[in-house]
């Protein structure tokens, strides 16, 4: 018979030891950090004073505005930059796919420029655009922009011939196939596109921020771990983690709303 | 596509250039062309903001033989890959066996997935500046990110692989009279490593990119310490050096884990060789 420590766990019990697992490591930080002082404070602050320093955050200014206008100020940066690389990529991909020369002409310089790590384009975009907003909305436009591309190329070679065959012989031009039957059946893999994109674009950003920035996470943290401020850094890592679990949930979620068909009964 | 094929019929012609590479060539000359033109007869953009291809070439000369920034090009290229490589070995050492045990053990996984969720969405250069503090601007540091950037791609794709396998097959094996381990040596692994290596794959990119992030906020040498300082000296052709060596190499590394991997395993199935 199976031994236990192979079985498959109910629901609950799976819960219930998420549950302790995660109470045990906040368990184990308190003692390192606090009654066993494994630990300095400089190094890693028990939990309580960071849950503090977040409520302090939240109402009085750190180094210029309070965590909220920091979370804006990074948000708008990482959206445009997505946003944009989207209003590129997506239409670009799918013409790419659909029309072989334009593939021609365009892949090979994309295939150049895709291997370089978007980061490295940071000091370049420092020189070029200064340490403003632009140079970071370029650089996650870069990092953004792959995803949006090769998903959307990915989709349209994805689609079943024979749907397009289908069309054409029912009299469906080559517009109304582009966008009633490619468009259609592609668009899950263009939203995983998106959400990869969204993903590369929010960690190419903190890093940019980490680079050269006036406000936005990445800022707090350079910030926090220049002045040795280390609570301040942690609530930083933990905003940035969270915002970014937020964005995949959060497309996934899109995923479910613009194409119910694609979603197995199974996946979450 | 007019392909070859053994048509029956009078001599094979030499082949015909492919109309894509013809373009792709074509393409890539028009912009080399344009480039050197707008730089350097015409004199269309500053040089400082856009050299010249010729002093872009001469400045990879003289990286290459005169030291900058405390290292030739080689010394800086070895210092990136020497971190690279010891974050991305233990990435690869703990993080497959991990997921293996994840997927074999359902109360394993039930403890560790909720924190592995929770710390895998923060990016690795968020832990560049608590990196620092703990360790400082040591190659530790840099390691311990491409560790961190790539541990979770090796530890995901082993556990998938194993999720995979048939459980026909492990039922089979266990009344063949295999043991636990032997399933787990002789039918989990070889179903589950064309997986786990995809997952290695993406773990090397992913690791060689932090590594140039973190070599931008902090380190004394490495290619991304290399174009930081072309930044600070105001050295566009110096930053375009780098960016082409660090591309190049990234490009070198994920060529030869594909051939290795076609080599090894040559059971993977196609589409598990794409990301």
């Amino acid at each position: 018979m199976t031994s236990w420590w192979r079985r498959e766990l109910t629901a609950r019990a799976r819960a219930a030891i998420a549950a302790s697992s995660i109470a045990a490591m906040i368990g184990v930080w308190w003692l390192a950090s606090g009654p066993l002082a494994w630990a300095p404070p400089l190094f890693l602050p028990p939990p309580q004073e960071v849950a503090a320093t977040f409520l302090r955050m939240c109402v009085e200014p750190y180094i210029g505005s309070t965590l909220w206008v920091h979370v804006v100020a990074s948000l708008r940066v990482v959206m445009t930059g997505w946003l944009l690389a989207g209003l590129v990529g997506l239409p670009l991909g799918i013409a790419m796919a659909w029309w072989r020369r334009l593939r021609w002409i365009v892949f090979p310089v994309f295939q150049l420029v895709r291997p370089v790590p978007p980061l490295a384009w940071i000091p370049l975009a420092i020189v070029w655009l200064g340490i403003g907003d632009t140079a970071r909305v370029s650089v996650v436009f870069i990092a953004a922009l792959v995803p949006w591309l090769m998903n959307s190329m990915q989709a349209v070679y994805s689609v079943d011939a024979l749907l397009v065959a289908a069309a054409r012989s029912l009299g469906a031009g080559e517009r109304q196939i582009l966008t009633r039957v490619v468009c259609r059946t592609a668009l899950p893999t263009l939203v995983a596109g998106a959400r990869i994109a969204l993903g590369n674009a929010w960690t190419t950003l903190i890093a940019a921020e980490l680079l050269a920035a006036s406000a936005g996470l990445g800022y707090i943290a350079l910030n926090a771990a220049r002045t040795l401020e280390t609570a301040v850094l942690l609530v930083a890592m933990a905003i940035i983690g969270l915002l970014g679990a937020l964005f995949s949930v959060g497309m996934r979620r899109m995923t479910r709303v613009l194409a119910p068909w694609s979603v197995r009964a199974t996946d979450d | 596509m007019t392909s070859g094929g053994a048509t029956p019929g009078p001599m094979p012609r030499a082949r015909r250039v492919q109309p894509a590479i013809l373009y792709g060539v074509a393409t890539l000359g028009i912009l080399l062309i344009a480039w050197a033109l707008a730089t350097s007869a015409f004199a269309l953009v500053a040089p400082r903001l856009l050299p010249s291809p010729a002093v872009v070439i001469e400045r990879a000369a003289t990286l290459i033989t005169t030291p900058f920034s405390g290292a030739t090009l080689a010394g800086h290229v070895v210092a990136s890959l020497q971190r690279w490589l010891i974050g991305v070995t233990f990435a690869v050492v703990l993080g497959i066996p991990l997921g293996v045990l994840l997927a074999w053990l359902p109360p394993l996984r039930a403890a560790v997935t909720p924190a592995f969720e929770l710390l895998r969405f923060i990016p690795p250069f968020a832990w560049v500046p608590i990196a620092v503090l703990w360790f400082g601007a040591s190659t530790t540091t840099q390691a311990l990110v491409v560790f961190i950037a790539a541990f979770p791609a090796c530890v995901i794709n082993a556990q998938l692989g194993v999720g995979q396998v048939d459980p026909i097959l492990q039922r089979a094996a266990q009344v063949l009279g295999a043991g636990p381990l032997v399933t787990l040596a002789r039918v989990v692994m070889p179903v589950a490593a064309p997986s786990a290596f995809t997952g290695v794959r993406i773990a090397v990119s992913n690791g060689w990119m932090a590594l140039v992030g973190a070599e931008l906020i902090v380190g004394k040498q490495g290619l991304g310490f290399l174009i930081s300082q072309g930044q600070n000296n105001d050295s566009v052709s110096t930053i375009f050096v780098g960016i082409v060596a660090i591309g190049l190499l990234g490009a070198l590394i994920d060529l030869a884990l594909q051939k290795a991997q076609a080599r090894i395993l040559p059971w993977t199935p196609a589409a598990a060789g794409a990301r």
